[in-house]
């Protein structure tokens, strides 16, 4: 067993043995047309998926919606998905993510049709299922972030969850772009190294 | 403002967040596929944005999970990629891993082959109205301007349109709108300018779902209305819509 150069500077928490190996194996049998694989799949990723596109979408209506076109598209394109690339986990995040912004960027012509769509949703209960191992993640990250300069930090969620573009975000922090630029991707290998990102 | 090639390299990060666009995005990627060490520190982000993510996890409604495994049950799933020259050559520009558009109208031709697959179960004169809806359908679907809204109505369930302007036409399906009473229709407008034009009239739901409906005379920037009306429909509409789409 190795030990980290510097005690301390990792929390540890790698994901647990076998997690990430189930889900691309998962993805290779739903890519040949197997439902039980993609139920297993749904169930392993409707959490993350939807959390995700909750912190930037915000609206639970769409929200939904947007988890819907993105847990579909795992089971449409799964044969896709090439663990040479990228862990599946990452995969189907990148896909929610970027429908997530893909919605956010062209709200504000509908905002008319969001305040409705508002008012008709009920709000799910949050963390009722919560597990322990998402509890770990989350303070794993928390700890990460926390490890960030103020402006690391601020760059990099803004952009992530909040789903603005890098000019967007340099302006919200009255910060340069150039300088913005520099923050997000310090920030972020900061953030790998912190979390034991392997790629 | 020229952009120079160790510029380009320190987008990684925003790149990685989904941050970049227009321009700078084309600019980037077109560097990134040329560029070993870019596309490595991009997949670390990516993977480090993965975190991220799972720290936020939240349980979406119960009911999502029945509905995307029912999709998923009728709808045709993509080949994979069988690469004849070097993989680095044959990955699309903008994104390694799916066009949006093209997966958004998939999305919605989904939702119209859910409908389609609960009319075909029932008989075969509703299977042979069902293939030859299919076809219209097919053809709003592949128009290369065909735009998709999913929205929800005020008053429950979802209704998803597929439309078209060069075609002059769209297509809606609609999923767990209330039934409805003493012969009352749901009834489909376009509307422009305050104005309200007949679009026809939502087949009555099977399984709580409506079968696709193709309407033509669609202009471009027309919105699409659903109001509730009298049995038969009526010239113009009589109550609050449910639902206005724009397109």
């Amino acid at each position: 067993m190795s030990t980290p150069d510097v005690p301390g500077s990792r929390p540890g928490l790698r994901p647990l043995p076998g997690r990430e190996e189930d889900l691309a194996e998962l993805l290779t049998l739903v890519a040949r047309g197997d439902k039980v694989a993609f139920e297993a799949a749904y169930d392993r990723l409707a959490r993350p998926v939807y959390g995700l596109i909750r912190k930037v979408v915000r609206d639970p209506a769409q929200s939904e919606e947007v988890a819907q076109e993105v847990l579909l598209e795992v089971w449409r394109s799964a044969s896709r998905f090439d663990a040479g690339r990228g862990s599946a986990m990452t995969w189907v995040m990148t896909i929610a993510h970027r429908r997530a912004i893909d919605r956010v960027r062209s709200a504000s012509a509908e905002t008319q049709r969001e305040h409705k769509a508002s008012t008709v949703a009920a709000v799910p209960p949050e963390g009722v299922a919560e597990t322990v191992e998402s509890r770990l993640d989350a303070e794993r990250v928390r700890r990460c972030l926390d490890s960030l300069t103020e402006l690391q930090r601020q760059s990099i969620t803004l952009a992530y969850y909040g789903g603005y573009t890098y000019p967007e975000v340099a302006s919200l922090l009255s910060t340069a772009l150039g300088t913005i630029k520099t923050r997000v991707r310090d920030g972020l290998i900061r953030m790998r190294d912190c979390m034991g990102v392997s790629w | 403002m020229k952009t120079g090639r160790h510029d380009l390299h320190g987008l990684t990060g925003a790149y990685a967040l989904d941050a970049l666009t227009g321009l700078e995005l084309d600019q980037f990627e077109h560097h990134l596929h040329g560029c070993p060490p870019c596309e490595n520190e991009v997949r670390g982000f990516r993977e480090t944005a993965t975190s991220l993510a799972v720290a936020v996890a939240a349980s979406p409604p119960p009911e999502l999970r029945e509905r995307v495994l029912t999709m998923a049950s009728v709808t045709r799933q993509l080949p994979p990629e069988v690469r004849e020259v070097p993989p680095a050559r044959l990955r699309p520009a903008r994104s390694p891993w799916l066009p949006r558009m093209a997966a958004a109208v998939a999305a919605a031709g989904v939702a119209a082959a859910v409908a389609l697959g609960v009319v075909q179960s029932s008989t075969q004169h509703r299977l042979d109205q069902a293939q030859a809806e299919n076809r219209s359908v097919a053809a709003v679907l592949a128009a290369p301007d065909a735009r998709l809204a999913v929205h929800r109505t005020t008053a429950g369930g979802v209704a998803t349109v597929v439309a078209s302007p060069s075609r002059h036409a769209m297509i809606i399906s609609t999923a767990g709108l209330p039934a409805l009473s003493g012969g009352k229709v749901y009834e489909l407008w376009f509307v422009s300018g305050g104005t309200a034009r007949r679009a026809g009239l939502l087949p009555a739901p099977a399984s709580g779902r409506t079968a696709p409906l193709l309407a033509s005379g669609l202009a471009a920037g027309d919105a699409v209305a659903l109001t509730v009306e009298p049995a038969g429909g009526t010239s113009q509409p009589t109550t609050k819509p449910i639902v206005v789409m724009a397109l």
